[in-house]
């Protein structure tokens, strides 16, 4: 019989490590958070409770107000989205490696950074001081928050772009400005719209959390309605906001769908 | 061109000390393995790789000094052909072809859809039609075949009204008889127009069946430099440092 000689394992003493750290955040974590885990048993019924005070007997008489506000807060995040893309759109060249100086390029992204690290209801309420509780302030602060991440992956899309047409428009005798339309632009085109159609999902969704600072919109219904603990308008009201995003949703995603597709 | 070298960033010398003197109307094909800076040697030509020292003259520029707008009117009179063809896919070949009016045009214009002057369009048009793909000029470029794409190439670099252009292994990615029509229509625009052709190749059948004269590189040096008749396989074994071999000509 042959002896087999086993090469001695390798102690991964790094993974090691990072699993022991893990661990101790997570039990850590779970510690320090002040849970009153007794309640949890009354959790289902509870559940069960407010679910039939708001779907037992919806208050039907309140959808077409419900429309109404959810109508202002696509309208919010609409406004929000356009003006972010207008902001973003030049900001995020100026983001792109080749087309501006690297000081520009640097403070660009750590600019993007730190609006994408601040929750879009932060924003709402820093500049709620100056413009007062209104949806245009739901409308900048979205836009703020697009930005953000408008920015940055513009930037990723435009140093992702194929070289080519770049060299070749260089070669004519093309300024920065004739670079970037004739480019860049054209094989963008797609990513940009698709990143807008996307922000533009995800500003829906914003602005119906935003209405809880009281800026106008679903949210801010919704929050009155909570407070006057009115279930059965409530429950009108999540069954609105549900059905009106996903079908924004869908068709927003459709049509990014067939924008990607169609080369 | 005199003593020209180019050293990159990463510290890869690409040209040693190469002077050369081209005149107006001739069709010279470079050739030379890959890495023996052929790309290079065309790309230093329009400025898009800067040249570390000597100094270099192209009509009544003085590349070595040449900066913004200067170059850029330099390069508005130099067409480049690609061996990617370096088409904007997703939008029409008109477009694509309009890319060589640039630096002709302002840029206002140029940054509006269908702002372009009539005249411009007519010189797009004519240029589409000398490369015979006229009836493509609205489609859209990715829905071209490669050599109907390098022939759209062509048609951008005609647009400008060059002096000069520069192919840079313009049929590398065709196939032989795509290849030969492309390399056809080089040689008319040198010879119809006088436009001077200056093609980078690696295929020695190509090189001596189009154009005029050769210039062979070698890691970044001219080792050969001379009419296409007394460039001899063994002439090619120079430039290559090694015998030719099958791979070395397209066929056909």
């Amino acid at each position: 019989m042959t002896v087999l000689t086993i090469p001695s394992r390798r102690r991964a003493w790094g993974r090691s490590t990072a699993m022991i750290i893990v661990g101790a955040v997570v039990i850590g974590a779970f510690w320090s958070v002040d849970v009153n885990w007794a309640r949890l048993a009354d959790l289902p019924a509870q559940v069960m409770h407010y679910l039939w005070l708001m779907f037992s007997d919806p208050n039907w008489s309140k959808v077409p107000e419900a429309l109404g506000q959810t109508w202002k807060s696509v309208a919010m995040a609409w406004v929000g989205t356009v003006i972010g893309i207008l902001l973003s759109f030049p900001l995020g060249f100026l983001a792109a490696r080749g087309f501006s100086p690297a000081p520009v390029r640097w403070s660009m992204r750590v600019g993007f950074a730190i609006i994408r690290a601040v929750p879009e209801i932060i924003i709402a309420i820093a500049i709620l001081s100056v413009t007062g509780l209104t949806p245009l302030t739901g409308a900048l602060a979205l836009a703020i928050g697009s930005v953000g991440t408008l920015g940055k992956w513009g930037y990723e899309a435009i140093e992702g772009v194929d070289p080519g047409p770049i060299e070749a428009t260089r070669a004519s005798g093309g300024n920065i400005a004739q670079i970037l339309r004739w480019g860049v632009w054209p094989s963008a085109t797609p990513d940009f719209i698709s990143f807008w159609l996307y922000r533009f999902e995800i500003n829906v969704r914003s602005s119906a959390v935003l209405g809880l600072i009281g800026v106008g919109g679903i949210g801010d219904m919704l929050t009155s309605y909570t407070q006057f603990r009115e279930w059965s308008t409530v429950g009108v009201l999540i069954i609105v906001v549900v059905i009106v995003t996903m079908g924004i949703d869908a068709i927003s995603g459709a049509i990014r769908r067939r924008i990607v597709e169609g080369t | 061109m005199r003593d020209v070298t180019v050293r990159y960033a990463s510290g890869v010398v690409a040209l040693k000390n190469v002077s050369l003197d081209i005149r107006p109307g001739e069709m010279v094909s470079v050739v030379g393995l890959s890495g023996s800076g052929k790309s290079s040697l065309i790309r230093t030509i329009n400025g898009l790789v800067p040249i570390t020292s000597g100094s270099l003259r192209v009509g009544g520029y003085h590349l070595e000094s040449a900066r913004g707008g200067e170059l850029r009117r330099l390069r508005g009179e130099i067409g480049m052909i690609f061996q990617g063809f370096n088409l904007a896919k997703r939008t029409s070949v008109l477009n694509n072809v309009l890319v060589g009016r640039l630096a002709h045009t302002t840029t206002l214009r140029t940054l509006l859809l269908g702002a372009y002057r009539a005249s411009d369009r007519e010189i797009a048009f004519e240029a589409l039609n000398r490369v015979g793909i006229l009836s493509k000029v609205w489609d859209r470029a990715s829905s071209l075949s490669g050599g109907q794409q390098q022939r759209v190439a062509i048609a951008r670099a005609l647009c400008q009204e060059p002096r000069l252009v520069l192919a840079d292994e313009p049929v590398a990615s065709l196939d032989p008889p795509t290849a030969h029509e492309v390399m056809d229509d080089l040689r008319r625009i040198n010879q119809d127009l006088g436009i001077t052709v200056i093609t980078n190749l690696h295929l020695i059948d190509l090189a001596r069946s189009y154009g005029t004269r050769i210039i062979g590189l070698r890691a970044g040096e001219v080792v050969f430099d001379g009419p296409v008749e007394s460039a001899s396989d063994a002439v090619f074994a120079k430039i290559y440092g090694r015998s030719v071999e099958s791979a070395d000509v397209l066929g056909l």
